[in-house]
């Protein structure tokens, strides 16, 4: 144990120092040489680069991607085996025993917050599956004994990940978690097929989400620490907290899968892909750069429509600029700090972006450029990236998504509601998708209700649409509704699926702080299979339910005991009290002093002793 | 026991029960008075209060206004275009409106085609909540929106460009303050795909000039059926307001009247409020009306008159009142829902005026209980067939009413209502000959006593959830209570007595004389006009028509 641990702590300073330490430059590519005959054919294994994508009508996509890859272990060992020992080089300290511990073979960690304008904006990056909803999203596939056990396994990364991450995923419990039968399921889309360790076991995978869970810079400060270069050095050294919140959009995201290679005598290794995404409005966040404070423009800034009337007192705002000339520095306030260390995998940034746009990388105070827009950050210098065009929307085109879907409560009751969802297909195909909803057990939904309603489209429609439904209701405080359709929507056909259901009455100490806010229910989530692979989210809902006045049974609790004390006095002297005359009373209350009694005993006995005398 | 028991000796000593029961009508009377007592010394020193903001986040104007300066140019651009809008079709309009909006980087959609939405998605907020910033296109009066047209968009542009806001912001343009504006809450409560999350609260702009330039500004509050909107919103709407230093008028206060702070105008004031909660949704809507029924809180800001304020302080309101609501993590919920104003910043709330209306109910309760005992038949028992009798005629009119009622609403004749109320009023004159029979006369107390308890217990449920009126048709029936039943041949006098009486206490007729007298905008038959398209109010009308058949049978 001692020895294993000063290792992984020499592992660990070589590291460090590997990354920072300009001097041990030399030594640190020596030693990463003479680590590529450890693990076979991969070297230092840890790859970054960072994806630049301009959307249409000034918006921008920045996309941070992290590959990690640990080291090789013999599967099925347990983890509490104190001969055997670890060291780590990029893959985190902090992930890879967790992951032994709970027999996670499959990780998967969601933070995002913000609207994504798949109108405007086209698909999500990624296709989709590298984002949550908004809030806080968490699914794994755990190998465990049953279905009790992997639960078990569940709470407890479940709540390593909440101290991890500085969120709330601790609130992770039963009645949060569901067990998705079609939906997130491990393929190759998503990374590929799993290993089993323990051929006894299953694997079972496991989903919750915490709806409108605040993501902000506590939860992305620990995800830049579990990189290797720490936020210090290459393109994470960009990632500042008030940059990336300050985003339209934004998403972190970790992967995390169990690879095996039979070749290797069975050894595993874990992959770890660790995500930053945003999209921002480039003219805003330039302008609040520099302008802190949402002051009107100064009068020669303004920008008029001159074919309108304009003058010094008239001005009709024109479209938004279409030139465009910015430096990263300006968006992120910081530079990029290049490193030598990542010598085999090096530090790149790519821009995808049309002829129309120039796109060069500033190295100290030289400017270059380069045929595919792609850039390598391999010197120990601070790189800054340029961005200018005369038209902004001319981009590459933005992919169409296959399928919008959208969703709203409707009703005003407190008592009951109902809950639609709108399915658009603008495409000439139909679109086969998988519709997963997971709703808290106090919404209690009627199936019988189930609507389909759209143009042409009634409920007589319904079994050519809904191929497929897996629905599990809802065990009160225990487990929620899941329900997973699979639906197939026709080619430019829009309709709606819709159903009611109860609100339930919550116990007093079930309310959330902020009781008046309302509960946030998760999004769904809909993930399409034909013809094209997507996975996207809705928008999360607000669902009000009666709330009580909690200083209400403080108020009652008292007027209750004022009404008590009143009643039972009157009551009390009614049953208690007679009506008798003053002599009455006189006569009565004479034989209750201690004197009366004590004559009275002395008679007694006086009395007896006297028949004693008598017989005598 | 003892207590109870020596009660009951004692008013059997005193013989208590018989006077009571012979001035049970002069109880009615003085409860009645009573209450209305109590509701008049409301605007007396003591018995208001001063409002308060209830609510910490809210803090109104607390945070510096950029609504100014640059702005206005802008605002100007948009206003010259919109001044060319005028005669265009709606749908024209809501084209231009549609692009603009989406220029400015909104999502947009129509409803019915009529009504124009964008919706701002908030960049850091969870986009489950919205606030409502609508702007009909014509405002109550007719008139063409121009300064709320080219505010709203302005606002919206001017909105977009903060990263401030944790609700989305939802701008909509309906053609007019009532049906239109109505249709598309509905709609988006039930039916519209595009939505933005649950609506907390609504600002309705309403700027019917051209000029860069007004005097005050009047806040329009009442909801439909009673419904107000969280006091709350109301006390950062007029705190924002007077900050930007313009006067506020409620109710529509003229300009002249609104420095005054007295017993008098706060009397004056208390019962233009009671005026338009009541005919709420019968009045010509200001936009706010739109939105009860669906818990937002929404308000109509009015600028009025000609003066030195410009517009741009008038569109600093909304974005003050945008950034208190902004800062809300809960519902309107801390402060008053039920409430009566006296003036911008002194209010009642519920506890202090309820017991007015409690005691007209009362009132009604103790003339129901008067004319079932004093019936001079003390021998004839609770169940027997008068009282039958009395109940089915009871139950007929209810049906009758109800069933009048939805015929009226497909088919309105408001002259021929109004002739037909004029005739039954004059039943008792007319029929003064003929004499009635001892047996009838029991029955026709039976009935009042019916129809006067349903009166008392409808009152009585009617006046938590909208006391004003419940206060007004309480007073406005009042008069009924009065009518005599006299066992011999009524006087020519009685019977023109208790022809008047019913006269003035028939409900058509009082609603229409007391809309004619206290509001300007109703005039003639106006009043039954609007209870169609405010059906809602219709509902709570009919039930008034059941004590008139209850009664004429019984004359």
């Amino acid at each position: 144990m001692k020895y294993s641990r000063s290792l992984t702590g020499l592992c660990q300073y070589i590291l460090l120092s590997l990354v920072f330490l300009k001097q041990l430059n030399a030594e640190a590519s020596q030693f990463s040489e003479d680590e590529s005959t450890y693990g076979g054919d991969t070297t230092f294994p840890y790859k970054e680069n960072m994806h630049i994508k301009p959307l249409p009508r000034n918006h921008l996509m920045m996309s941070f991607s992290f590959n990690m890859t640990s080291e090789s272990f013999v599967p099925g060992k347990s983890a509490s085996n104190f001969d055997q020992y670890s060291h780590y080089y990029a893959f985190p300290k902090a992930i890879e025993p967790l992951l032994h511990h709970t027999s996670t073979r499959k990780l998967n960690l969601r933070f995002t917050r913000g609207f994504w304008n798949s109108k405007q904006w086209g698909r999500l990056p990624n296709d989709g599956f590298m984002s949550g909803s908004s809030g806080v999203e968490l699914w794994a596939v755990i190998e465990a004994a049953s279905k009790e056990d992997a639960y078990k396994q569940w709470k407890s990364l479940a709540n390593s990940l909440s101290g991890l991450f500085c969120a709330s995923i601790n609130f992770i419990d039963s009645s949060k978690t569901t067990y998705p039968v079609h939906s997130f399921q491990p393929d190759e889309v998503t990374g590929g097929e799993l290993p089993l360790f323990q051929d006894k076991n299953d694997l079972y995978l496991i989903r919750a989400a915490l709806a409108n869970e605040p993501v902000c810079t506590e939860n992305l400060t620990p995800l830049v620490k579990l990189l290797p270069t720490k936020g210090k050095a290459g393109i994470s050294s960009l990632l500042d907290g008030h940059k990336v919140f300050d985003s339209l959009w934004h998403n972190l995201a970790i992967d995390v899968n169990t690879r095996c290679d039979d070749t290797d005598g069975g050894k595993c290794h874990f992959e770890m892909e660790a995500l930053v995404n945003m999209a921002i409005h480039v003219p805003n966040v330039l302008h609040r750069n520099e302008n802190p404070i949402p002051r009107p423009l100064r009068g020669e800034e303004l920008r008029c429509d001159e074919s309108k009337t304009h003058d010094e007192y008239h001005c009709f705002p024109s479209s938004e600029e279409s030139k465009a000339q910015y430096l990263f520095s300006k968006i992120f306030g910081k530079t990029i700090r290049g490193s030598k260390a990542m010598v085999l995998h090096v530090s790149n940034i790519c821009v995808d972006v049309s002829d129309k746009w120039t796109a060069l990388i500033k190295v100290n105070d030289g400017y270059f450029s380069t045929s595919d827009n792609c850039f390598d950050l391999n010197e120990e210098s601070e790189y800054d990236l340029f961005l200018s065009t005369e038209d902004t929307n001319d981009i590459l085109p933005v992919e169409d998504v296959p399928v919008y879907v959208s969703r709203s409560l409707t009703g005003s009751g407190q008592d009951y509601g109902g809950l639609r969802a709108v399915f658009n297909n603008p495409t000439s195909e139909p679109v086969k998708i998988i519709y997963f909803e997971s709703l808290p057990w106090f919404m209690r939904i009627y199936l019988s209700t189930l609507t389909l309603d759209g143009k042409d489209i009634d409920n007589s429609n319904l079994p050519d649409i809904i191929k497929s439904t897996n629905y599990t209701p809802s065990i009160d405080r225990n487990r929620p509704t899941q329900l997973e359709f699979i639906l197939t929507i026709p080619a430019y056909t829009s309709f709606s699926l819709s159903y009611q259901f109860d609100k339930a009455l919550l116990h007093f100490s079930e309310y959330l702080p902020d009781a008046n806010h309302g509960f946030e229910i998760e999004s769904a989530v809909i993930t399409v299979i034909h013809p094209v692979s997507y996975q996207f989210r809705t928008s999360t809902l607000l669902l009000s339910i009666a709330t009580p006045d909690f200083s209400m049974p403080y108020n009652v609790i008292i007027i209750t005991s004022t009404v008590m004390g009143l009643i039972f006095g009157m009551l009390f002297n009614m049953f208690v009290k007679r009506m008798m005359t003053l002599e009455e009373a006189d006569k009565i209350l004479v034989t209750r002093t201690l004197k009366y009694k004590l004559n009275v005993l002395r008679q007694k006995i006086l009395s007896k002793f006297q028949k004693l005398t008598k017989k005598d | 026991m003892g207590l109870v028991e020596r009660v009951k000796r004692q008013v059997a000593v005193m013989g208590l029960v018989p006077k009571l029961k012979k001035y049970l009508p002069l109880f009615s009377k003085i409860i009645a008075l009573i209450s209305l007592i109590s509701i008049a010394i409301l605007p007396i020193d003591g018995q208001y209060r001063n409002t308060y903001i209830s609510e910490n986040a809210l803090m109104p104007s607390q945070a510096y206004s950029y609504f100014r300066e640059t702005e206005w140019n802008i605002l100007r651009g948009y206003r010259t275009q919109v001044e060319n809008m005028v005669d265009l079709p709606l749908t024209e309009r809501n084209d231009i409106m549609e692009t603009w909006l989406n220029d400015i980087g909104a999502k947009t959609d129509t409803h019915n085609n009529s009504t124009i939405y964008g919706i701002f998605h908030s960049p850091r907020g969870d986009g489950t909540e919205a606030i409502v910033l609508a702007i009909p296109w014509h405002n109550s009066e007719g008139q063409f929106n121009t300064g709320g047209a080219a505010l709203g968009v302005s606002l919206a542009r001017f909105f977009w460009r903060w990263p401030i806001w944790s609700k989305n912001i939802i701008v909509v343009f309906s053609e007019d303050t009532g049906a239109s504006l109505r249709s598309w809450v509905e709609a988006y409560h039930t039916s519209l795909d595009l939505t933005g999350g649950s609506i907390e609260a609504a600002v309705i702009l309403d700027y019917a000039s051209e000029s860069d330039f007004f005097d005050y500004v009047e806040i329009h509050y009442d909801g439909l059926n009673g419904e107000l909107p969280n006091l709350d919103l109301v006390n950062i709407a007029v705190s924002i307001t007077e900050h930007e230093g313009m006067k506020v008028s409620l109710h529509g206060l003229p300009r002249e009247e609104l420095e005054e702070r007295s017993l008098w105008s706060r009397f004056k004031m208390l019962l233009r409020s009671i005026k338009d909660s009541s005919l709420a949704g019968i009045k010509k809507p200001h936009g706010n009306e739109a939105f009860s029924g669906w818990r937002i809180q929404a308000l109509t800001l009015k600028a009025c008159g000609e003066g030195g304020i410009d517009i741009t302080t008038f569109g600093r309101i909304p974005e003050a009142m945008f950034r208190s609501i902004n800062n809300l993590l809960e519902k309107f919920h801390q402060s008053f829902f039920y409430y009566l104003l006296l003036a911008p910043r002194n209010f009642v709330s519920i506890s202090s005026y309820l017991p007015a209306a409690v005691g007209l109910s009362l009132a009604f309760a103790c003339s129901s209980l008067g004319e079932f005992v004093n019936d001079n038949q003390d021998s004839i028992p609770f169940i027997s067939s008068y009282t039958l009798e009395a109940i089915i005629v009871w139950f007929l009119s209810i049906t009758f009413s109800f069933c009048f009622a939805i015929t009226y609403l497909k088919y309105t004749f408001p002259v021929m209502l109004m002739f037909i109320c004029i005739l039954f009023s004059f039943i008792p004159l007319i029929s003064r000959g003929l004499p009635l029979a001892e047996t009838k006369i029991t029955v026709a107390h039976r009935m009042k006593a019916f129809a006067f308890g349903y009166f008392s217990l409808v009152l009585t449920s009617l006046l938590m959830i909208n006391f004003p009126l419940a206060l007004t048709i309480g007073v406005l029936a009042f008069p009924m209570t009065l009518v005599k039943i006299s066992n011999t041949l009524p006087t020519s006098s009685q019977a023109l007595k208790n022809s008047m009486l019913l006269l003035v206490s028939n409900p058509y007729i009082s609603i229409c004389a007391f809309s004619n007298i206290f509001d300007s905008e109703l005039t003639g038959l106006a009043t039954l006009d609007r209870l169609i398209p405010a059906w809602n109010d219709m509902n709570c009308w009919t039930w008034f028509f059941s004590h008139l058949a209850g009664y004429h049978a019984g004359l």
